[in-house]
């Protein structure tokens, strides 16, 4: 499973060079805690793009991590927005989690969202 | 006179010392905020609840008008039933803009619960009569759009006493989002924020 998920980083941080849209630890040691299983986006009928990220917490212990995400439009411009502040991210031991936003407008196309501890 | 000069010299000093000794404002990076929670609400507290509800109100799908068009939305009353003198705009604003930027919500600030926000809608008018101004200048009658939509809500504070001593302070942010014409809330978002602290801290 950990080779599985550090895989998969690492095919994230090499995706981000070319694609403008990732997932980011930020702290390497919260890798030690955490699985990323899945990222999930799609358009919405709304027209708002929607990204899902799934992940398990393989300690048995619960941990309290945050999150934020920034949008940027076609042309890598930054879009402000409410979601580009830290949110809490509480993760229950030995439990799947999973991350759910919606982008603050139509005109957001990448995402870059990062997950680290708390107070860093 | 050796005396005097010596306790005003010691004093000198201690007063130099002492103003060395105080603390330097500092101002706060807001984008990353490593401070001590505090037991009243900070502008921590205001971005968490107004980031869900913002969130909650896309994800719902409650704002998508027929069309792709905006809907127009009022704010309601908003009651601060906290201990805390706190403005309610807070909160409201923060929602409003990014609502705003959503580009599925159009506030109006020419209605509100106790009287226009912006009044000039209104002055403005009472130009009709006025032959000191250009009467084409002037808007017309039947121009101001009615909303669609009220935002209302409360933000509830809760003391607890703790059996160590110790306090505990439940904040709740709740939010209606009402369709005006069948007065049926299409969106209901509440936000609990809590905090545990010293029996001596106060929550106001």
């Amino acid at each position: 499973m950990k080779i599985y998920s550090l895989v998969f980083v690492i095919l994230i941080a090499f995706s981000g060079c070319a694609e403008k849209s990732y997932v980011k630890i930020v702290d390497s040691s919260v890798s030690r805690y955490i699985d990323i299983e899945d990222v999930k986006e799609r358009v919405r009928e709304d027209g708002l793009k929607e990204i899902q990220i799934s992940g398990e917490n393989e300690t048995d212990e619960y941990i309290l991590l945050r999150y934020r995400v920034t949008w940027k439009d076609k042309d890598g411009f930054d879009i402000p927005s409410i979601s580009s502040n830290w949110t809490d991210l509480p993760i229950h031991k030995d439990a799947e989690f999973s991350i759910n936003v919606i982008a603050p407008n139509e005109k957001a196309y990448d995402y870059q969202l990062f997950i680290n501890k708390q107070g860093d | 006179m050796n005396k005097i000069k010596l306790i005003s010299t010691t004093l000198i000093l201690v007063m130099g010392l002492m103003s060395g000794c105080a603390d330097k404002t500092q101002r706060i990076d807001i984008h990353h905020d490593t401070g001590d929670q505090v037991m009243g609400l900070d502008y921590r507290d205001f971005n968490q609840a107004a980031a869900e509800a913002v969130q909650s109100m896309l994800k719902s799908g409650a704002l998508n008008k027929k069309g792709g068009d905006r809907y127009i939305l009022a704010i309601s009353r908003v009651t601060n039933d906290t201990m805390q003198h706190i403005d309610t705009d807070q909160l409201i604003k923060k929602i409003r803009i990014e609502l705003l930027q959503s580009g599925k919500v159009v506030v109006t600030t020419a209605v509100g619960i106790d009287g226009a926000e912006d009044e000039m809608s209104s002055k403005a008018r009472e130009l009709r009569q006025n032959d000191e101004f250009n009467q084409r200048t002037v808007q017309k009658k039947g121009q101001l759009v009615a909303p669609d939509m009220s935002l209302s809500g409360k933000i509830l504070q809760r003391n607890i006493s703790m059996d160590d001593g110790k306090q505990q302070v439940e904040y709740y942010f709740m939010l209606s989002l009402t369709e005006i014409k069948t007065g049926l809330a299409w969106w209901e978002g509440e936000t609990i924020i809590g905090k545990r602290g010293s029996g001596k801290s106060v929550a106001w």
